[in-house]
């Protein structure tokens, strides 16, 4: 199982409890962590530093700690 | 509002601009203000001294025409060259009272030199040959033409003309002299002007006993212990306000001096003094002038507010004006460009900038739509590689 993967339905999870702008918070995050969410899936290679940036994009723009 | 924003930082030295501007402004009018409260100061104190001298010239003339009259009276000629005193009183006395209620209040006729004693004073007839020795005397002696000035006599401070007096010879049988209290010239002052005015003497020049004495005749308070190095001799106001000064009367310049203004309820004033020369050149006195310049100051300061207000409305307005020109011609498309990059990496491919001006942000919106494309083309080019595997 990919933890990018799982990082990625975390911030589904919450734009869909939170009634957020899918698109914006998806691009907001994916400019911050560097990476397009688009393409992540369950076959995504995690990457130590890859999996770091987006939870620190996910507690700046959806301020939750995952 | 984000501290590091351009935007912020413009505001900020918008603000610091304003501020800096408005204070500057502020400066330079109140020194403008100063600056114009004292010429209005020194105009008026100015004012006053010209308004003296002309009331001394009108004066003198005013004697030297009486003067005139009197040398061509061979009655009171004759009388006069004979040094018959009873007959010379007889003839002038009748006159005096006309001369008195026109301001000649002083009236002598004086031997010839050597002596130069006075013959007849018509203000006070009881008491003659007495010497005064006075810088007009010894003046008309040498030249034995009209001399006019003011002359400090010991009891008081007039305004005098004295002129030889001829037989039918040509000779000099005498001098005759008129004159006229300066004290009454700050009246008539106020009566044409309004303001205030106090005449002061200075202690050197009059005599204690004679100001005692001469102030038990006009039934006036000795003053002499008021101050320590002058008397007033007259003053158009009731309280000794106006007559505060410890200076040196011999210091204060020929154009005056504006010695302080000052506030009394809604009015504003200036009190000023200017010097009182004798025939000599020497300062024998001063002058104290008391102006109500509210009308023009409290106009100066209305304009100075009105000013100011228009001023600091000009910048605000000026503000305003930049930060929405900026607002709308770079800040809020800059926001556009910042929003539409976001939704494209959403995944919004199809937001795309629309490019509203060839200026600077305009090519930086078109340089953006045309990276958003291509980007958008890689993106969909890769999907098809991803599918393919």
């Amino acid at each position: 199982m990919s933890q990018l993967n799982d990082l990625k339905i975390r911030i589904e999870e919450k734009i869909a409890a939170d009634g957020l702008d899918p698109v914006a918070t998806r691009g907001k995050i994916g400019l911050k962590s560097g990476r397009l969410l688009s393409f992540i899936n369950a076959t995504t290679p995690d990457d130590p530093a890859a999996i770091a940036k987006m939870k620190i994009a996910i507690k700046e723009v959806l301020n939750i700690n995952v | 509002m984000k501290w590091n924003s351009i935007q912020t930082k413009v505001l900020a030295a918008l603000v610091a601009c304003l501020v800096l501007g408005v204070g500057g402004i502020l400066a330079l009018m109140q020194y403008s203000f100063a600056r114009n409260s004292q010429a209005l100061a020194l105009d008026s104190v100015s004012g006053s001294q010209k308004l003296f001298a002309i009331l001394e010239n009108r004066e003198i003339s005013k004697m030297i025409a009486v003067s005139d009259g009197l040398i061509m009276n061979v009655q009171i000629r004759d009388a006069f060259a004979a040094k018959d005193r009873p007959r010379l009183l007889a003839l002038a006395a009748p006159l005096y009272p006309q001369l008195k209620s026109e301001g000649i209040t002083n009236w002598m006729f004086h031997t010839p030199e050597p002596d130069m004693a006075v013959f007849l004073r018509l203000h006070n007839p009881a008491k003659f040959g007495d010497h005064l020795n006075r810088i007009m005397d010894t003046e008309i002696v040498r030249t034995h033409a009209i001399v006019t000035g003011n002359e400090l006599a010991k009891a008081g401070f007039a305004e005098r003309i004295i002129r030889p007096v001829y037989d039918s010879q040509g000779k000099v049988t005498g001098y005759v002299e008129f004159g006229e209290e300066l004290g009454q010239f700050i009246h008539a002052m106020k009566g044409q002007t309004g303001d205030d005015y106090g005449l002061l003497l200075s202690k050197k020049f009059v005599d204690r006993q004679f100001w005692a004495d001469s102030s038990a005749t006009l039934k006036r308070r000795d003053n002499w212990n008021d101050n320590p190095s002058f008397v007033v001799a007259d003053k158009t106001t009731a309280g000794d306000d106006i007559l505060r000064f410890n200076g040196d009367l011999a210091a204060v310049p020929d154009e005056g001096t504006v010695l302080e203004r000052y506030r009394n309820g809604n009015s504003v004033f200036i009190r000023g003094i200017f010097p009182i020369h004798d025939v000599a050149g020497r300062t024998v006195g001063a002058m104290f002038v008391v102006r109500d310049i509210s009308a023009v100051y409290l106009e100066m300061r209305r304009t100075q507010i009105v000013l100011v207000l228009v001023i600091v409305v000009s910048l605000l307005l000026g503000m305003t004006l930049v930060l929405i020109l900026l607002h709308r011609l770079v800040f809020k498309r800059l926001h556009r460009i910042i929003r539409v990059a976001t939704r494209v990496v959403g995944g919004d491919f199809e937001s795309a900038i629309s490019v509203t001006s060839d200026d600077e942000v305009g090519q930086l919106e078109q340089l953006f739509e045309q990276f958003r494309q291509v980007f958008v083309d890689i993106l969909a080019q890769f999907t098809v590689l991803q599918e393919k595997q």
